[in-house]
């Protein structure tokens, strides 16, 4: 009983997804339309909840599933985005006629895995998480069956999941032949035990890294990103943005520093370099980009590298384990909110809006344009918002780890993404509208979610407290001592 | 002894901070509405003056130390405190702020902004929340909060209300603002690390300055070059300066005159608050770049004021050579300079905002800001030609008028320098021909626009309207009462800048 507990909030997802499909699938589509995305978000109140009348702490299923504190905080930013995502999406769904019960069911299912990464204390269940995670993310790229950008998002995202899944799945093995356990806390035991630099941590901490980079869209192992996120319907990719990116993270978080922590001396200087570059690249490219959706995308591979650049820090202490989780939680909401945006303008198929064609939407849309404008100066890490204080929390690890130069290297980056961020504000504000640009469409649950969610990130970014001393507790956990 | 026996009025400064953002509430609901926006911004503004004045009728004249403090945590995970205050330095400069605003608010209500006038007055409120606290600000993260918040409304005024070229003009004022506060960010959380144990850690002021002898001098001197190019590119220094010219000419007159009457004020402010105090061995090391850019600040940006042919060019060049004048009075590092350098700073605010202010007026009615397509224009308007006059005059260093005291403390404290890398006998003379030139390029413009023929198209054009009357008349009074009486400030100013000067010098002279 205690097991079924412990992994409440995880069934009551799942359920909800489940009931969904068939409350869909019994009233028709039509019927059902107006009830699914109420339905969806009741259950993800009552997963949210459901840790407050129910408590639990400690390990389950003989093991192989913990809820702690840091796996708490992932509940709260995986429901948070699935939320977001629900409310954001249903003008877009009808407008292109995606199925919408399967949209909202397979976020959910997708969810449900990415709590389970976070649960995990034991290889097995983590790779059963991103699976679950990552499957029904391949179905959220393609549910727009009748676009080709949509078709061609869907399979090149399978096709190189299912390879970065192998690669990540070989890794796992050679873990378990160090260790053989595929317990994480005994295989940092093992890891300890064959020291720095022996071959086979090597080989295993390679493979890890760059099954688990594919996921969170580290530069070299992005190349997949752009045009899935470019393809892809636009609510999906608000969530595909997001949500398995902050999975993968806890994953890299879980591995990196449950099981390979006293190797950390090894991969410490690596992932910082790749921090660096990731940023680096994904800045440079989104300057180039006309199309706000693929900048979008090129820019959420920038975050990856600040992201990164926190785990790279870790044995600074609770500090960096803590501007991790906060600014996943902060990127969640505010990439969100920026791809939500896109969703104002009635564009053919899954294509995002190019700059001209936000040209004055001021004037247009003004609720509209000043949510993308709140989410975009979060995104750019302008004072007073969570996006600012994300910054701030993860360049003090980084500089404690004595890593100064990746500072640097973090204030120059958001310099260069100033630029093309802004320059979405110019388009909106300073342009004219033109006369031949998309219509807008009226949707009134959209624009009233997107500006009390930008309303929420000020708010958050000026009395951050309840979030950080969270994220604070949530890192014990991931602490390499 | 306060300036006046008043009733006292708790949280005064906290109140200056918020008032705008009250503001910005009913705004908000008339955004569609040009009257009742202006209205709305304008009392607010107005408000926001008087209380300030209130502010400066509690000051304690004559203590160094800071008054009015409200200090309460802020991030308790963090150990960041809300933390604002005001001395000698910021008390004039947040009453400066307040001041300009309201004229550039009444100013623009007059009808210089004609379209999106409820956004216009929404950026300029929150443009004030900024500015006021940077002045206030008493710790560096709630500082470099306020630093970047004036940031996106300028981007906007530049951006929607500016000239042709003013999205260049804009982009270009934030990435340079930005590349330099931000490695500013990484510096301030170098501080916050170096500041203690965790837990114990700060970056309130105080307890800063009271810690700074734990920064060993090499970190001081990146954390002090970090904090120096910020503030050195907001204020400007050559060779960070180019932006200025091109955001001033884009810049609609309002937010020129926030512009240069503020914003680059904020450098200034903060490298006497915070730079010098907190790193004085870093400052040190850096002084004699300092002095040599300032010096070449002076001297180029005059010489080049001289050759422009657009009237707010001439006046963003000016600026950048009086500019100069206020990081040569910081880094000579004594009394007369560091206090000639705070009311060169005020001074500058008030002259510049009023020239600033006499362009865009002319500007209005002729369309023409070239020097060459205007002239005679004193005839026609005798009282446009006065107060103007006054402002030439005062930017010139006129003795009698405020822009004289403060260059003239700036150049005796600057031939008493004695330091590296050459005595101040060597500055001195230099500074002093960037004196002569500005009486060179000031009057040399002054006699083309406002003498000679008059041109028949600008015959019916009308003098002051009321509204420019009102909003020029603050400042010309403050021109003559500053340059008449500049003792007033003095004695507000010079107990807390020997206070930030001691900080500045004791610890170095520890190290040699």
């Amino acid at each position: 009983m205690s097991d079924v507990v412990a992994v409440l909030p995880e069934a009551i997802v799942a359920a909800t997804a489940i009931f969904v499909l068939a409350f869909a699938a019994t009233l028709g589509d039509e019927r059902a339309r107006p009830w699914v995305p109420w339905l969806t978000l009741l259950g993800l109140i009552a997963a949210l909840a459901a840790p407050l009348a129910y408590p639990f702490t400690g390990l389950a299923f003989r093991g192989f599933v913990l809820v702690d504190q840091f796996s708490a905080f992932f509940r709260l930013v995986f429901v948070v985005l699935a939320a977001f995502t629900v409310v954001v999406a249903p003008s877009y769904l009808r407008r292109e006629r995606v199925p919408e019960a399967e949209f909202y069911a397979t976020v959910l299912f997708s969810t449900v895995g990415a709590m389970t990464i976070a649960l995990s204390t034991d290889l097995i269940t983590l790779f059963v998480g991103i699976e679950l995670m990552s499957i029904p993310v391949y179905v959220l790229a393609g549910l727009q069956r009748r676009d080709r950008y949509a078709n061609e998002a869907a399979l090149k995202y399978f096709l190189l999941g299912a390879f970065s899944s192998a690669i990540l799945v070989y890794g796992f093995a050679w873990l378990f032949g160090i260790a053989g356990t595929t317990d994480l806390a005994q295989i940092a035991t093992a890891v300890g035990r064959a020291g720095l630099g022996s071959p086979e941590v090597v080989i295993a901490l390679a493979l890890v890294t760059a099954g688990l980079g594919f996921k969170a869209a580290v530069v070299p192992f992005h190349q997949w990103t752009p045009d899935a996120y470019d393809g892809a319907p636009t609510p999906s990719t608000a969530f595909m943005s997001v949500a398995p990116k902050a999975a993968a993270f806890a994953a890299i978080l879980r591995v990196m520093a449950t099981a390979l922590g006293p190797a950390q001396a090894d991969w410490g200087v690596v992932f910082a370099v790749l921090a660096a570059v990731t940023m680096t690249a994904g800045n440079v490219v989104a300057l180039a980009q006309t199309n706000v959706k693929r900048m979008l995308a090129y820019s959420s591979i920038a975050h990856t590298g600040y992201i990164l650049a926190g785990v790279a820090a870790l044995d600074a202490g609770t500090s960096a384990g803590a501007a991790v989780l906060f600014y996943l939680f902060a990127y969640g909401v505010m990439n969100l909110g920026a791809f939500a945006c896109l969703m104002l303008l009635d564009l053919e198929g899954t294509r995002g809006a190019t700059l001209e064609e936000l040209n004055g939407l001021w004037s247009r849309h003004p609720a509209g344009a000043l949510a993308f404008t709140v989410f975009l100066v979060n995104l750019t890490g302008i004072p007073p918002t969570i996006g600012f204080l994300g910054k701030f929390l993860m360049i003090q690890p980084v500089l404690d780890a004595g890593l100064g130069w990746l500072a640097v290297a973090i204030a120059l980056n958001a310099v260069l993404a100033a630029f093309y961020y802004l320059r979405v504000v110019v388009h909106m504000f300073m342009y004219d509208p033109d006369a031949k640009g998309p219509r807008v469409v009226p949707a009134r649950l959209l624009s009233v979610s997107l500006v009390v969610v930008a309303l929420v990130t000020i708010l958050l970014g000026v009395l951050p407290d309840p979030i950080h001393a969270f994220a604070l507790r949530a890192a014990e956990p991931v602490v390499i001592r | 002894m306060t300036l006046l026996e008043r009733p006292v009025l708790d949280h005064v400064l906290t109140l200056l901070v918020v008032i705008p953002l009250v503001g910005l509430v009913p705004l908000l609901f008339f955004m569609r509405d040009a009257r009742a926006a202006k209205q709305v911004a304008l009392v607010t503004t107005f408000v926001e003056l008087v209380v300030s004045l209130v502010m400066l009728a509690q000051f304690r004249v004559g203590e160094a130390g800071f008054q009015m403090v409200d200090s309460v945590m802020w991030l308790p995970s963090l150990g960041i405190r809300y933390e604002v205050g005001v001395d000698g330095i910021s008390v004039l400069l947040v009453v400066l702020t307040t001041l300009l605003t309201f004229i550039s608010v009444l100013y623009s209500s007059g009808g210089a902004i004609k379209t999106r006038v409820g956004e216009f007055m929404a950026a300029f409120l929150l443009l004030e929340v900024g500015m006021v606290g940077v002045f206030v600000a008493l710790d560096l993260f709630l500082f470099y909060v306020f630093f970047e918040l004036m940031l996106v409304p300028m981007y906007l005024i530049i951006g929607i209300w500016g000239g042709q070229r003013r999205i260049y003009a804009t982009l270009k004022f934030v990435l340079f603002t930005l590349l330099g506060s931000l490695l500013m960010l990484v510096a301030i959380v170098a501080v916050y690390l170096a500041s203690g144990e965790t837990g114990s850690r700060t970056l309130s002021f105080l307890d800063l300055i009271a810690r700074r002898d734990r920064f060993p001098a090499d970190f001081q001197f990146w954390v002090f070059f970090a904090f120096a190019l910020a503030f050195a590119i907001k204020l400007p220094m050559v060779p960070f300066h180019t932006w200025l010219p091109d955001a001033h000419v884009e810049a609609p007159t309002a937010g020129s005159i926030i512009l240069a009457g503020i914003l680059l004020k904020a450098g200034g402010y903060g490298l006497i608050r915070f730079a010098l105090p907190l790193f004085p061995i870093g400052a040190q090391a850096w002084l004699p770049i300092i002095l040599l850019l300032s010096v070449v600040a002076i001297v180029y940006g005059a010489a080049v004021s001289t050759v422009q042919k657009d009237l707010k060019k001439l006046v963003a060049y000016s600026s950048v050579a009086h500019m100069g004048f206020v990081t040569l009075g910081l880094f000579v590092l004594n009394t007369q300079g560091g206090v000639g350098a705070v009311l060169q700073m005020i001074n500058h605010g008030i002259v510049t905002g009023g020239l600033f202010l006499f362009v865009g007026i002319q500007y209005e009615r002729t369309h023409r800001r070239q020097i060459a397509d205007l002239g005679g224009l004193a005839n026609q308007w005798p009282l446009f030609t006065t107060c103007f006059a006054v402002f030439v005059l005062a930017s010139l260093g006129l003795p009698g008028l405020n822009g004289f005291v403060g260059e003239f403390l700036v150049l005796l404290g600057t031939f008493r320098y004695e330091g590296l890398p050459v005595s101040g006998l060597v500055w001195g003379p230099l500074a002093a021909v960037g004196v002569i030139l500005a009486a060179v390029y000031l009057l040399w413009m002054f006699s083309r626009v406002m003498y000679g023929p008059v041109r028949e198209a600008y015959r019916a054009l009308p003098d002051l309207s009321p509204v420019e009357v009102v909003s020029a008349a603050p400042l010309v009074a403050l021109t003559i009462l500053l340059g008449v009486f500049p003792q007033a400030a003095i004695r507000i100013i010079e107990p807390s800048v020997e206070r930030m000067l001691a900080f500045a010098t004791q610890s170095a002279l520890a190290v040699k």
